[in-house]
Formats: C-alpha cells, structure tokens, sequence
C-alpha cells in the first residue's frame, strides 16, 4: 500500500506537474501498449525501424548537438557496426547479443580513429573531414566484394527475435534505455562539460579541463550508440548494404534531429518518431513524396526554428528565471520558489 | 486560454499521428474473396460483375522513376488483355487480374523498399508479386517475400545472379517462390554484350583495316557490374583486342568529360560501356561533341530509352546497346504487335522492365494449368513454362531464371542510326560454329551494326 502511495505521489508530483513529462509517458506507454491494440506486422516494423534510428540519431545529438562537434558522416559509426555484426553472424555463426556489442564495441574504435585526426578541426571543416570517412569505407567495401558483399551488401544474416513482436519489444525497449542513458550522460557531470566545450572550448581548457579527452569520449560515446542501431537495424533487416554508408543515411540523422530539436536527445527521438512514419505514409503520392515530406520539414522549422519539441515545451511549460525550475504554463506561481509567475 | 487550446492541439495530433500510423495499414489482411478495385481501375460495375474473384499481383517498384513506370505499363498492357479476353479460367470459376502499385523507392532508399512490400502484403494480400529493379532493394525483399511470406516473385528488373544462384540450388524449399523473367542474369548479359562487341571489333577491322583494335571499358561505379569490368579484359585477347584501361564514373556522374579524354588519349578504337544509370546520357552527349574517336558499344540503359536521342541532342546517335526488345526485330511472332502496342498506349518503346508483360501472362497461365491459386501448384506449373513471348521463348532454368540462348530468350543488340533506334544484333550470329556451322541466328528486320562517321572520319586520316 505504501509503495503505491509513493508510486503515485511521484507521478503526481514529478509527472502531472509538466506537460511535457505527461506527453513524455504517453508516448512510452504508447509504444509498450501498441502490440496489445494491433499486431500489424507492417506497422510493428515501422516503429521498431523508428526506434532503432531514434538511437542513431539520439548518438548524432550526443556527439554534434551537445558537444558541437558537427558530424556529417554519422552514418560511418552506423555501417560499420552493420558490417562488422553481419560478418560475425554469417561468418562465425555467432547470435546476435554478441555480434550487437561487438559491433558497437568496433564502431567505438573507429570513433577513436576518427575522433583523433579530426580533433584539431572545428565546425564546417570538422564537418566535412567527417563527412570523407563514409564514402572512404563504401569504396574498400566496392574494393573487396568477396568480402564485403559489393552492392548485394551482405545477406542471409540471423534474424533479431524469431517473431516480429519480439524484435519490436527489443527495438523498442533498447531504445526507451538507450536514450534515457544518452540523456542521463547529457545530465551528468560529464554533460555539463560536453555543453561547456561547445560554447566556449577555450573557456574549458583555461579551466584545467582536458578538453581532447572529452571530445574523444564524446566519439567514443556517440559511436556506441550509433553502433548498436547499426547492429539492431542489420538484424532486423537482415542484410547489411552499402547504402548504411550513404550521405543520406547520415543526413538523415541531421534532420530527424534538428526537426525534433537539437541538443535534448528526446527531440532525436520525436523526429524521428514523427519523420520516419510520415515518409512511409507517403508513400501514398509517390510522385509528390519527397516533396510534401521536404515541404514539411520546411514549414516546420519555419514556424519552430528551434524544433518541434522545444516549441512544444517552451509553449506549455515557463521556466523560472530565478529558481530555473520549468513549470506548466496554467500554474498562477512558480512551484519551487512560489514568486508570481505572470508577475 | 490560448495554451490550454495549444495543449490540446498538440494532444490531438499526437494521437492523430498515433492513429495515422496505425491506419496506415488495415489490421486484418484483406480476403481472398473480397472483391476490391484497385486504385488504379475505374469501377465498372457491368466487368467487376463478369468475374467470380481476382488474381491479384503487386507491381514493386521505383515508380516515379522510367523502370517504374515501365513495370508498371507492361503489366497493366497484360491486365487489359487478359481480362478482354474472359479473364483467367481456375477450375469453374473465372477471376480478373487486378494490379496494385507499390512504390518501392528503391534507388532513392533501397532498404525502405522492403516495408513497402510488406505493407503491401499485408494490406492487400496479392497472390503474386513482379517487379525489383536495384538489387540492394531486390535482396532483403525477395528474402521477406520468399522466407516470411512464401508468395511467388517474379523478378523483372534486376540482374544480379545471386538473386537466384546460391539460393534455389542450394535451398529449394525456402526459395522456390523467386523467378526471373526480364533482363537475363548478368553472366548472360555479358556474353550478349561480347559478341555486340566482336561485331564492332570485325566492323573496326574491315573498314579501318585496324588488325588488332583497341578497347577501353566506360563502367558506372557499381557492384552489379563488377563481374563484367574484371571479366572482360580477360576475354578481349581471345577476340583479338587490345585492352588499353578501364574507366569508372559515378552512376549518377553529370560530366564524363575527364574519363572519354582518357580514352581519348588512350588510343582506343572501342568504348565497351556498362551503365544502367543516369551517367548515360552525359556519356552520349559528350562523346559526341568531343567526337572521340572511338565507338559505343554494351550496355548503356537511358540509350534504350526514345528520349535518348533528344536528350543528348543528337550527339548520342550510334549508341549501340543491348535491350531485350527492338521495334524492327521480329523475334518471334508476337513482338512487333507488343512493340506497336506498347508504343500506341504509352508513347515510348519498351525497355526490359516491360516485360512485367509477360510475368503477368505467365502467372495467369500457371494459376490456369494449375487449376488452382495454391503457392505450391503455381510454382509447379510455372516450372513447366513454355511461352513465346516478346523476348523470345521463355523457359525457366534449374534456378528458375530464363533460359538464354539460340531458341529461348536472347536479347538484342540497338543502335541508334540516324536519329531511329534499330536492332542491329543479331545480324549474322553463327552460335556455334564449330559444331553446327550452319546454325545462324538473325531476326528479321534486323540491319547491320554501322560504325559512328566520325570514328570512321577520325580514325582514316
């Protein structure tokens, strides 16, 4: 009995109080609850593909959106732990809860190899050094076919679950305590530098803090990530093709992010969540996808330059200038200093 | 006042967008023998009521793109035929063929085309699926089809061997569903490609008494053509040429410039090209207004296309690539009719994408002899095919691709001659020379390959 009491004191008191936090756990439950409304296999696949690039580019967030270490190759981290998971599985057999982490574990090296040359460059030179490693990997990929597959990619790879529910729970799940860990890091000790180092890294080292370290965990950090999508998506798929390599594929993690709102993990995850399916229901206006799909990128961040989910939070929620503390719009005070909010 | 009516529009959408997804897709597959019109047929009443159920079968594929579009009219040519004429006979009753369309984007997003096909599989349960273009799409798609679904795919767009080698002969049960009809597998291909290119060789040598001819490969930077670029330099000595390099532009390259200078420079008499991509209109474009001296001849798909010559302002004349159709060759009884036909409904000469033609004829046929609409009997009557088509005879091999070859299917070669595209190959083909000397293969209509003016120009002063 007093365990439900404090259950429901919490989600009265840390839940019901913000807007945002309510909408937060309506998409979850949501997400949990689907399969009890429909097993639809299409629409199952749908959101489990969703869930799993909502970790992609949640891991391009955590790297270029709170560090500010631009990232226009992500997909490299990506292609690689498909590549890497997909010849462990056929190659050696193994099931997928090893060639995942391995894969993740290869991606977080390969965000050592890249992370290091890049350190010295910033913002568009940065970008573009990073946009270079991608392309460079699809060409060894078109170099040794017999190993890599070639344009076929490689195929005939272990299934992620044997049933498609299974996979959506893990594609979900995964990413539900993914995010929340990418967003915990945001929120730590460590976060506070990674924000630090984007707005003024000179500040940073003037400070003692050894700034290289922290740009590499941050590659390191954000290649894992991005890792275990890459390993998920070539599982769920199973294949992996070069196309995991592409620009696009890259560029798609940029816009689901800054659609969403760059710099708070959840806006990745909304973008995506928003994004991803739309495109699929376009699918509808064939000759006008891609249009109707750019359009509304385009008035949507016309409208909110600083994404969807941060208009949405800053329209239902006030945050305190003295206490910093966010609060929902329809409160009269602020409900941790009690000064007038509409004062 | 105006936050709390912000709230809710945001709620609102929220589970608007939650409901959309879901509705995306109908819960329950579609039955059998509900009757459903598809979106791309006008309701008639008087010929949904003729027929007693419908054989449905997905189109899938790059749709906004030329083979899309292809696929699709091709199929849509046999779907009007073949309900014209009665229908499709199974047992006592007759059934409609009727189309879906999916729109795979299978260039743009090749691994997003396989939740188009499971929607469509889902949502409106075909009995059959035809199409495939990008073979990156068509790998995980032919696998879901075949592992998750166990339906019949007809393959009418990708070349790629091992979409069918490895995977019938190895594991019959799992992949029996996977056919291929349209073009012939890439192997094929090549050996189609080389005897154009001795044709060429023998034209350089007869009128430009040039005894060992040089040869260059143009070849767009993709995996599917990997097989060719090793292979053929290895086969251009047994043809008495002289390999002199090879060239790689992107496949979506808008300027092929540097390459043809190289070929230019290399001295080569013969460009051997291999591109199925948008590069091929540049390539044409240029190589005519530089006027390399050096003559086109493999695989070049937007040159099958009638907008080529326009398109390259007629600097692309003399193009001379493989197809699976010619407007002037008679390869069998039925292609000039199809050909005409094609042209009449549609404004444009087909190119092997349209020969979803016949996948859809071949299906019906099968579900016919069948009697029934049962997977397995399908296949095993489709096993059995014997049909002459537009492309020649069709007969599936062990792996269940087309048989190629003297008889069966064995694609052509076009030219573009002042401004007409001409089938030019084969003219004169002797198969086997040694063995059977007086076998020679030439379709009527068919006119001998012409070297380019300017090669010609070029290479006598």
């Amino acid at each position: 009995m007093a365990v439900i009491q404090m259950a429901l004191r919490y989600i009265r008191k840390e839940i019901l109080v913000l807007p945002t936090r309510v909408i937060a756990v309506l998409f979850v439950l949501t997400l949990l609850l689907l399969p009890f409304l429909t097993q639809d296999m299409y629409i199952l696949r749908i959101l489990a593909i969703a869930a799993i690039f909502a970790i992609f580019a949640a891991s391009w967030d955590l790297l270029s959106g709170f560090v500010g270490q631009i990232s226009f190759g992500h997909a490299l981290f990506f292609g690689v732990a498909a590549y890497t998971t997909a010849l462990l599985n056929l190659r050696l057999g193994w099931s997928p809860v090893i060639t995942i982490p391995l894969g993740a574990l290869v991606a977080v090296l390969v965000g050592l190899l890249v992370g290091i040359p890049c350190l010295r460059l910033k913002g568009p030179y940065l970008g573009l050094a990073t946009l270079a490693f991608p392309i460079m990997l699809m060409g060894i990929i078109f170099v040794f076919p017999g190993f890599f597959g070639g344009e076929l990619g490689i195929s005939g790879i272990t299934r992620l679950a044997a049933l498609r529910i299974h996979e959506y729970y893990l594609a979900v799940g995964l990413m539900l305590v993914l995010c929340f860990i990418m967003w915990k890091i945001t929120d730590s000790k460590i976060g506070i530098i990674f924000h630090a180092i984007r707005e003024d890294e000179i500040a940073v080292r003037a400070s003692g803090i050894n700034t290289i370290k922290f740009k590499l965990l941050a590659f390191c950090l954000s290649g894992f990530f991005a890792g275990i999508a890459g390993g998920l998506f070539t599982h769920f798929l199973r294949i992996a093709g070069p196309s995991m390599l592409a620009v696009l594929m890259s560029f798609q993690a940029i816009i689901w992010t800054i659609f969403g709102g760059i710099a708070t993990i959840y806006g990745a995850v909304a973008g995506v969540f928003i994004l991803y399916p739309t495109l699929e229901i376009l699918r509808a206006a064939a000759e006008y996808r891609m249009l109707i799909f750019a359009l509304i990128v385009l008035l949507v961040l016309r409208v909110m330059p600083e994404g969807i989910t941060t208009f949405i939070r800053d329209k239902l929620e006030r945050e305190c200038p003295r206490c910093k503390v966010r609060n929902a719009f329809n409160r009269k005070e602020f409900r941790v200093c009690y000064s007038n909010m509409h004062g | 006042m105006k936050r709390k009516l912000f709230f809710f529009a945001v709620l609102f959408l929220a589970l608007a967008l939650v409901f959309g997804v879901m509705g995306c897709a109908p819960v329950d597959p579609v039955d059998d023998e509900e009757e459903v019109t598809p979106p791309d047929e006008e309701v008639d009443d008087e010929d949904v009521l003729e027929f007693d159920g419908e054989i449905k079968i997905a189109v899938t594929g790059p749709m906004t793109n030329i083979q899309g579009e292809m696929m699709w009219w091709g199929a849509e040519m046999a779907r009007d035929e073949i309900n014209a004429a009665g229908g499709v006979i199974i047992g006592d009753e007759t059934y409609s063929v009727s189309l879906i369309q999916v729109e795979t984007d299978e260039i743009m997003d090749p691994l997003g085309a396989v939740s188009a096909v499971e929607n469509v599989i889902i949502s409106e349960d075909p009995h059959f699926l035809i199409g495939g273009f990008r073979t990156e799409a068509v790998m995980p798609y032919t696998d879901l089809v075949a592992r998750d679904y166990q339906k019949i795919f007809v393959i009418c767009g990708a070349a790629t061997n091992e979409l069918l080698e490895g995977r019938i002969d190895e594991d019959y049960d799992t992949w029996k569903y996977l056919f291929r009809v349209t073009p012939i597998k890439s192997t094929d291909l090549v050996t189609v490609t080389i005897l154009m290119l001795n044709d060429v060789a023998m034209a350089v040598r007869e009128e430009l008494g040039i005894a060992q001819p040089k040869v260059a490969i143009l070849a767009e930077a993709l995996e599917w053509n990997e097989a060719l670029v090793q292979m053929a330099p290895q086969i251009f000595p047994t043809l008495g040429l002289e390999f002199v390099g090879t060239f790689r532009p992107s496949a979506t390259a808008s300027d092929v410039t540097t390459e043809l200078r190289g070929i230019e420079a290399s001295g080569a008499h013969i460009i051997y090209t291999i591109m199925s991509g948008p590069v091929g209109i540049p390539f044409g474009k240029q190589w005519g207004e530089l006027e390399i001296p050096a003559a086109p001849v493999g695989i070049n798909v937007e040159a099958q296309k009638s907008g080529y010559y326009p398109a390259t302002d007629g600097f692309g004349d003399y193009d001379y690539t493989l197809n699976t159709f010619a407007k002037n060759a008679e390869i069998t009884e039925e292609t000039i009719p199809f050909m005409e036909q094609f042209v009449d409904l549609f404004g444009q000469l087909p190119n092997y994408n349209a020969d979803t033609y016949s996948a859809v004829y071949i299906l019906a046929e099968a579900a016919e002899r069948a009697g029934t609409l049962d997977t397995d009997a399908v296949i095993e009557e489709m096993e059995n095919t014997e049909r002459i088509g537009a492309a020649g005879r069709l007969v599936f091999d062990e792996n269940h691709d087309v048989v190629w070859g003297p008889g069966y299917v064995t694609a052509v070669g076009i030219q573009w001659q002042d401004g007409e595209l001409l089938g030019a190959w084969p003219y004169e083909w002797y198969p086997d020379p040694e063995n059977a000397p007086d076998l020679v293969v030439g379709y009527d209509g068919i006119v001998p390959y012409q070297l380019p003016p300017h090669v010609l120009e070029q290479w006598r002063e």
